[in-house]
């Protein structure tokens, strides 16, 4: 190599060690094939004791979605992801810093070849966040009084009467809906997490009230983003039952929000399961539910025995298959106010609102044994698991999400020290540490 | 006379001849309090792919070693005063992930905090 060619490749290598960006490329499988100094500060810290070689495996703990995004990809080229989201930490640090995020942007460049950057966009990630609690803060003051539609709603649930800004809202007459199941007006999404109509009055009427927030359709059929507060009716005389109220609003949103990009933001690319954003964002709320009405809230940590073996013995498609299957069983297991996340590579989540420890183990139990029952069938035969549980209940001395994050991962440890297969579970002694 | 990895301490360093620092089998690098290169021998040089004279000066954290700097590394040596620890790394020398084990040196009244890199 000549002189000025020599100082060239130098100067090329000079500009990727600063780049302050990461930068990787690397095969359909994962190995890493290029990396820049950049990209290993992000991601060496997260990769444990998992092989630096390889992307997917460093990532494995935090974003395993990458690589079935990569798997699934149907083209031999083209963008996969574009900013990404990697929530790396699970709460905020101990030193009180944000929890870290990353961006990813990953391309295809053919069969066997994919390319990734990484960048640190914590602060910004931090910055929205403050930006939106401060948006809706301003947005429910500006809202107009008169955009409140209320329904006076019978113990067991049935409309007895609406006001004139619900016909309005609703594009019915007040007259069609009188005699109605508030159910059959009030639309809520099934699946993880949410509470049906009938939970919510339940939770209405040992509480007070209690808040909620979805797409509502109006008569016409379009859709519109409907904030709802449920508040128990003063009683009309000593012997009836306490009928409630529903003050509903109409808050506009950007249509864009499609289904589509929800998913991808809240939910598991692999499993369908919640994903560690959303997990933690619904975690967050619900511990704001515990500390402000002191409803008790539990969380179970699950981890699959052994699944590096599946994974070695099968290939990651049958992995992959398990980890699926798993999360079907789980949520149709749980309760539908139970919220099924994966937090990484075979680990997962249940978070239980208004559950006791001693439910909560009972229901990680419940899990365990269909776990243990499962038999996926594979090319090679069959495949069966068993999978590890910790529980913990939230109490006045884990005041943060990462305090009962952990107490749970104490148990889980303690599960997989006794043998695996098996379910610990302890309530944390209101001693602060 | 014979220097180990493991065993060459900051006082052999800093006493050390550049010439003798470019016939170690590791690479040896010297971070001023600013964490600016001081001293990169012809080892170093080698792996990473870069002339001594472009990486002189220039701040190691930065501009040379970003993958070192997180907690595991660079934060040691804002956090430790006193530190004689080998830590086993994954670098990227010339774009590869390329596994070695680092020694982070490092004393109060020493004027140059040493990395040793061995592959």
């Amino acid at each position: 190599m000549d002189a000025d060619l020599s100082r060239e490749h130098e100067q090329l290598l000079e500009f990727l060690y600063a780049c302050p960006v990461g930068l990787v490329e690397f095969d359909a499988m994962g190995a890493i094939t290029m990396i820049n100094p950049h990209a290993m500060k992000h991601l060496l810290p997260v990769a444990g004791m998992r092989d630096p070689g390889n992307l997917f495996a460093m990532l494995e703990g935090c974003a395993p979605e990458l690589r079935n995004l990569l798997a699934d990809y149907p083209k031999e080229r083209g963008g996969i992801c574009e900013g990404h989201r990697i929530a790396v930490d699970m709460a905020a640090r101990r030193s009180g810093k944000d929890p870290k995020v990353l961006a990813c942007t990953m391309i295809k460049l053919g069969p066997n070849r994919a390319m990734a950057t990484f960048s640190d966009i914590t602060v910004q990630v931090a910055q929205e966040r403050r930006l939106k609690q401060s948006e809706s803060w301003f947005g429910s003051l500006i809202a107009a009084v008169n955009d409140y539609a209320v329904l006076s709603i019978s113990a067991d649930g049935v409309i007895e009467g609406a006001n004139a800004a619900f016909a309005r809202q609703n594009g019915c007459a007040a007259g069609d809906v009188t005699g109605v199941p508030l159910d059959q007006i009030v639309s809520v999404t099934p699946g993880s997490g949410v509470m049906t109509v009938a939970d919510q009055l339940r939770l209405a009427e040992r509480d007070g009230w209690y808040l909620d927030e979805s797409w509502q359709v109006r008569g016409t059929g379009e859709r519109y983003w409907c904030q709802r507060l449920f508040a128990v009716r003063p009683e009309l005389d000593d012997r009836s039952a306490p009928g409630f109220f529903v003050v509903l609003r109409d808050v506009t949103r950007d249509a864009s929000d499609t289904s589509d990009l929800r998913r991808m933001l809240l939910f598991d690319h692999l499993t369908g399961a919640a994903n560690r954003t959303h997990f933690l964002q619904l975690f967050e709320r619900e511990q704001r539910r515990w500390r402000d009405a002191r409803q008790p809230l539990s969380l179970i940590l699950l981890d699959v025995d052994h699944f590096k073996s599946v994974n070695d013995a099968y290939g990651h498609p049958t992995g992959d298959v398990v980890l699926k299957q798993l999360t079907q069983l789980c949520s149709a297991t749980l309760r539908p106010s139970d919220l099924f996340a994966r937090l990484g590579g075979e680990e997962f989540a249940v978070l239980l609102p208004d559950t006791a420890l001693m439910q909560a183990v009972a229901i990680a139990d419940r899990l365990r044994e269909a776990i243990e029952a499962l038999v996926i069938p594979v090319a090679a035969g069959a495949v069966r698991i068993t999978a590890s549980f910790g529980c913990a209940t939230a109490t006045d001395a884990c005041g943060t999400v990462d305090g009962l994050i952990e107490l749970a991962d104490v148990q889980l440890y303690a599960a997989k020290h006794g043998g695996r297969n098996r379910v610990h579970g302890q309530a944390h002694r209101s001693v602060e540490a | 006379m014979f220097h180990a990895f493991d065993e060459i301490d900051l006082g052999g360093l800093a006493r050390m001849p550049l010439e003798d620092l470019d016939r170690l089998p590791f690479g040896v690098v010297g971070l001023d309090s600013e964490k600016l290169v001081v001293v990169y021998n012809a080892t170093e040089a080698g792996m990473a792919g870069l002339a001594r004279d472009s990486v002189i000066g220039l701040p190691f954290f930065d501009a040379v070693a970003q993958c070192m700097n997180n907690f595991m590394v660079a934060q040691r040596f804002e956090d430790e005063a006193e530190l004689d620890e080998i830590v086993p790394y994954v670098l990227t020398l010339r774009m590869r992930p390329t596994r070695v084990r680092l020694r982070l040196l490092a004393t109060p009244d020493a004027p140059l905090q040493y990395i040793l890199i061995e592959r």
